[in-house]
């Protein structure tokens, strides 16, 4: 009986100490809430700038849709993982084209908040993203990235 | 010529242990295996599963049969072996390899269950005849893994089948001069308590043996050689507990300790705090030590005062491989779903490591699309990529704080697609515990 209880105490103990250590927690990191407003650091250089508002239209664009940024990134990868994401969230060409629209448009307005971007700028960008279409706008950032 | 007593002893064990060793002796091969055939993963599997389905169905008549002629039997038993053995080893499609493994459980069937009867004959009594059986078979199961990376990594995973042959073979000597009676009355019943038990430890074990291999190697991308030395700590504890734990009394206290520390190993390893061959070691001390234990009393109690000894051999063969087969089949799918829902939140956690990364802006889009094309090529070869070697310039700190980053979130993912199976693996070793205690007042134990 003895055997049973040294048992019992071993495997409980080596079982409690990993859970202890965080073995039931150990998973991918959980994803950010869209919705949630981020910090904005101060960026150096426009391109630091770019990518500000590039996360911050992911952010908009995914608040919106109910999903997670990552999920938008993802979709983005080609022609086909974007068909495939609009048509699973039931989204038109349009709507995708409004919704990138509003993103961007947030991710600008966050911009200037922050004082990353100047009125002036702000205006050239906003007026530059109003007259690119969207799926040209897409594929320049897949170019770039590549 | 007769040989001496003592190396037909260790002639019939090394049979005994060479067979049931092969039960899942190609699990470090498999990745090598699957990349040389080219084929999914659940047609991979049977590599494993119709070994074991074979030797299951075919135990027990083998075992009747062996009770008439167990010289011929095993004769028989390990010529067929060693021919499906190089049937194996130059199969040329994944349909021969599958057949040859089939094969090889027929016929390794009735070498176990011959060589009880002819261990009685050599031992001199059934009890000591039983204990070298059950430790062999023990020593087989355990070393299995470990003894088939060693093989793959130095010789290519072919040679695990070429070097069982010609050892098989050699054991042929202990014909001439063996004696073993030949058994009129009837057989009589199974111990069905101690074959359940059995059955649902043996499936439990697959956590151990097939789950953790793969773990180790297409996870945690060890090398079989390093995996193997890994997964030696698992036999030596098996070993060390066997020797031991004869001394716990009543053995079915030793049976239900086993079955604990299988549980609590396994329930562990689906609880790792990290990724890391260090962290399974403790877990592989515990689940080998319940293994020799529980391997040990439950096949002694499945023979103890049974005379058809062959036969009784048979059950528990029957039930330890049915048992394996039930634990694949149950374990896998949970595994697999484990590895899609894992994918998944691991595409996600790494995007999220990439956008917050430090690395020019620009090339953020670029690193993301080389891993999910990596991640795809990974699915095919069902092998976790690189992340260093897919993103490469590891002269720059951003992007080593990236790689470093991207390659936790990996190994979480990986960790955490195993958990599930090794805690159902360990719901599996307490349920053993039913059978267990159900069967502690058997006469003969």
């Amino acid at each position: 009986m003895r055997a049973l209880a040294w048992s019992t105490a071993v495997a409980a103990g080596l079982v409690a100490v990993y859970l202890a250590l965080g073995g039931a927690s150990y998973a991918p990191a959980k994803v950010a809430d869209p919705c949630a407003p981020r910090d904005w650091t101060q960026p150096h250089g426009l391109a630091e700038v770019g990518n500000q508002i590039i996360l911050s239209t992911l952010d908009g664009v995914a608040c919106k849709l109910g999903v997670s940024r990552e999920e938008v990134v993802l979709a983005f990868e080609s022609n086909d993982t974007l068909r495939r994401f609009a048509s699973s969230h039931g989204i038109s060409d349009d709507e995708l084209e409004q919704l990138v629209r509003a993103g961007l448009e947030r991710a600008i307005v966050d911009a200037e908040r922050a004082d990353a971007l100047s009125p002036t700028f702000a205006r050239l960008i906003r007026s530059l993203v109003e007259r690119i279409p969207v799926d040209r706008l897409i594929e320049l950032g897949r170019l770039l990235g590549s | 010529m007769e040989v001496e007593i003592r190396p037909r002893v260790f002639l019939l064990g090394l049979t005994v242990g060479i067979v049931l060793a092969d039960s899942s002796v190609v699990t470090l091969a498999l990745p090598k295996i699957l990349a040389q055939y080219h084929v999914e993963i659940t047609t991979l599997a049977w590599v494993l599963a119709s070994f074991n389905l074979a030797l299951a169905l075919a135990a027990v008549p083998a075992a009747f049969l062996a009770r008439r002629r167990p010289d011929w039997v095993f004769g028989a038993g390990i010529v067929v072996f060693s021919a499906a053995s190089l049937a194996c080893a130059f199969a040329p499609s994944i349909d021969v390899l599958i057949g040859g493994r089939a094969v090889q459980g027929v016929a390794g069937a009735a070498v176990v269950c011959a060589a009880l009867d002819l261990l009685t004959d050599a031992t001199g009594s059934d009890a000591s005849a039983a204990r070298v059986w059950a430790f062999s078979g023990i020593l087989g199961a355990a070393f299995g893994p470990a003894a088939g990376g060693f093989l793959t990594q130095l010789l290519g995973w072919e040679s695990i089948f070429v070097v069982q042959a010609p050892v098989m073979l050699v054991a042929l000597v202990v014909l001439p001069g063996a004696r073993a009676a030949r058994v009129r009355e009837p057989a009589g019943r199974p111990n069905i308590a101690a074959n359940l038990a059995l059955f649902v430890v043996s499936g439990s074990l697959v956590g151990a043996s097939f789950l953790l291999v793969l773990l180790l190697i297409n996870g945690w991308r060890l090398e079989p050689l390093e995996a193997g030395l890994v997964v030696t700590v698992l036999p030596l504890a098996a070993i060390a507990a066997a020797r031991l734990g004869g001394r716990i009394t009543p053995p079915w206290a030793r049976a239900a300790s086993g079955a604990i520390l299988i549980a609590g190993g396994s329930a562990a390893l689906g609880w790792l705090p990290h990724a890391g061959a260090a962290w399974t070691i403790a877990p592989q001390l515990a689940i080998g030590a319940g293994l020799g234990l529980a391997l040990s009393a439950l096949t002694e109690r499945a023979l103890a005062g049974r005379s058809a000894q062959a036969v009784h051999g048979g059950w528990t063969i029957a039930a330890r491989h049915a048992g394996i087969f039930l634990g694949l089949l149950l374990l896998t799918p949970i595994f697999t779903a484990g590895l899609e829902r894992n994918e998944e939140n691991a595409l996600a956690a790494g995007t999220a490591v990439v956008l917050d990364s430090e690395i020019p802006p620009l090339a953020k889009v670029g690193v993301a699309r080389d891993i999910l094309v990596a991640v795809d090529e990974a699915n095919r070869e069902v092998q976790i990529p690189s992340v260093s070697e897919v993103i490469g310039k590891q002269d720059d700190p951003a992007y080593r704080d990236l790689v470093s980053k991207l390659q936790e979130q990996l190994d979480r993912a990986v960790t955490n697609a195993f958990s599930r199976s090794f805690l159902v693996a360990a719901a599996l070793a307490l349920l053993a515990l039913v059978p267990i205690l159900l069967g502690r007042r058997d006469v003969g134990v």
